[in-house]
């Protein structure tokens, strides 16, 4: 129960902030996306019922806050827990850069795939500028999850020592 | 068979969600364009970060506007005061051609009334995504906004209504990739269509090199596909290239309203011409 809260706690107030920032401070800058984080940390360290029940509110934040198709990024939220699920049973994550590396690979690859539908789709809205302030926001964002992940599993093996 | 499904169901599962998402992204079912039970308790979640975003920046407007902006006051006042004239004496002059344009309006059974009901709304937050350019009204569904409508200011047209919520309404922006509507050159009356390209700029596309646009063209919205109102201002041409190759020009346009400043629009209640789905403009 505690660390469903504290994980809702995390995104809720993540997509919080981003809408705070976004709305008239900075709006050319994008926040780290806890949303995402708190899926990817609910697939990677938490087993189970809890795990999966954990990444339904930040999924449900994410299709709030972003005017993606209604349900689009609820249903790819929870295929990137499930995802995240699968990353964390093969592989042991030992180290900050398995860490690192993990959540830089779904930012990328949920970014290109959202680019390569509007691109069939037809329509290009990507420029160059986009392309480096998305990577500044997947840079930061796979910067966070580190200290952020160690922190709370860390944190969560010792309550359960 | 049994135990590659129970060594992989995760996985299944995952590519089943991807599909049926890309399912919904690329072709998004009517049905899910209207507004549903979840996304209107969802919306509620939300509500008090967008009331206090709203709040907070009316506090810094208020405060800016009545103590730290009152050192240009006076000076502002004078120039204001010559404007005021000069624009007495251009309504004085105009008054004969709006009576004119009253009675052929009338002669022409025009109901503007009809065409044009709108409700005001403040923008009370933004998407908080790097693909899409949207913003949220404090406008719903109570207050008739039902997906499709257009939002425009007095400088220009902002975008289309994309999904309502009670007492919320998210806006597509024209900067938005998936925004495109109908089109035409003020000076020239050549139709193109327009697409959002992110930022503050949209391109026109369908334009021949035979076709007379320059930097600096006004584009309005033609009204003719039923998405915009006619009239409205989309922006200004900045750059109208002709390739060597290629059918058409490469024409960009800086959208009339900072779209990223925009504080209050103008909802038109009217209903659009067709049958429009979420996602797909």
């Amino acid at each position: 129960m505690r660390q469903f809260l504290v994980l809702l706690a995390v995104s809720y107030s993540g997509a919080a902030a981003s809408v705070w920032w976004l709305s008239g401070f900075f709006p050319w800058f994008l926040l780290p996306d806890f949303p995402f984080l708190a899926i990817v940390f609910a697939g990677l360290f938490m087993g189970g019922p809890v795990g999966f029940l954990a990444a339904i509110p930040p999924a449900l934040f994410r299709e709030l806050t972003v005017s993606a198709p209604p349900w689009t990024f609820f249903l790819s939220s929870m295929a990137l827990y499930f995802f995240s699920r699968e990353i964390g049973l093969r592989i042991f994550v030992r180290a900050e850069y398995y860490i690192l590396t993990i959540v830089v690979g779904l930012l990328l690859t949920e970014s290109l795939s959202i680019v390569g539908l509007m691109l069939t789709a037809g329509s290009r809205p990507f420029s160059l500028l986009w392309g480096a302030e998305e990577a500044v926001r997947i840079a930061w964002t796979g910067l966070l999850a580190v200290p952020l992940y160690m922190d709370l599993s860390g944190r969560w093996q010792r309550v359960k020592e | 068979m049994g135990s590659f499904f129970r060594k992989w169901w995760r996985l299944l599962t995952a590519i089943l969600l991807l599909s049926v998402a890309i399912q919904f992204f690329v072709r998004p079912p009517l049905a899910l364009s209207r507004a549903d039970s979840v996304h209107s308790a969802g919306s509620v979640v939300f509500r008090p970060v967008y009331a206090t975003v709203d709040f907070a920046r009316r506090g810094i407007h208020t405060v800016w506007s009545h103590y730290i902006a009152l050192v240009e006051v006076s000076r502002e006042n004078d120039r204001l005061r010559r404007e005021v004239a000069a624009l007495r004496e251009k309504i004085h002059e105009n008054r004969d051609t709006l009576l004119e344009n009253r009675r052929l309006r009338e002669l022409l059974h025009f109901s503007e009334a009809a065409e044009r009901k709108t409700i005001g709304a403040r923008v009370v937050g933004h998407d908080v995504s790097p693909w899409f350019q949207a913003v949220f009204i404090d406008a719903g569904i109570e207050a008739g906004v039902e997906p499709g409508m257009a939002v425009v200011t007095p400088a220009g047209g902002i975008g289309r209504i994309h999904k309502t919520y009670s007492g919320l309404a998210e806006v597509l922006l024209i900067t938005d990739g998936r925004f495109a509507a109908d089109v035409i050159v003020e000076r020239s009356r050549v139709r193109a269509i327009a697409e959002g390209m992110g930022g503050n700029l949209c391109r026109l596309k369908y334009v021949s090199p035979t076709q007379d646009v320059v930097a600096g063209d006004r584009i309005l919205f033609s009204g003719f596909d039923g998405s915009m109102p006619k009239g409205i201002l989309l922006g200004t041409v900045v750059s109208a290239d002709r390739p060597r190759e290629g059918l058409f020009q490469k024409i960009k346009v800086q959208t009339a309203v900072n779209l990223q400043a925009a504080e209050e629009v103008l909802v038109v209640l009217s209903r659009p011409s067709i049958p429009f789905r979420a996602g797909k403009l």
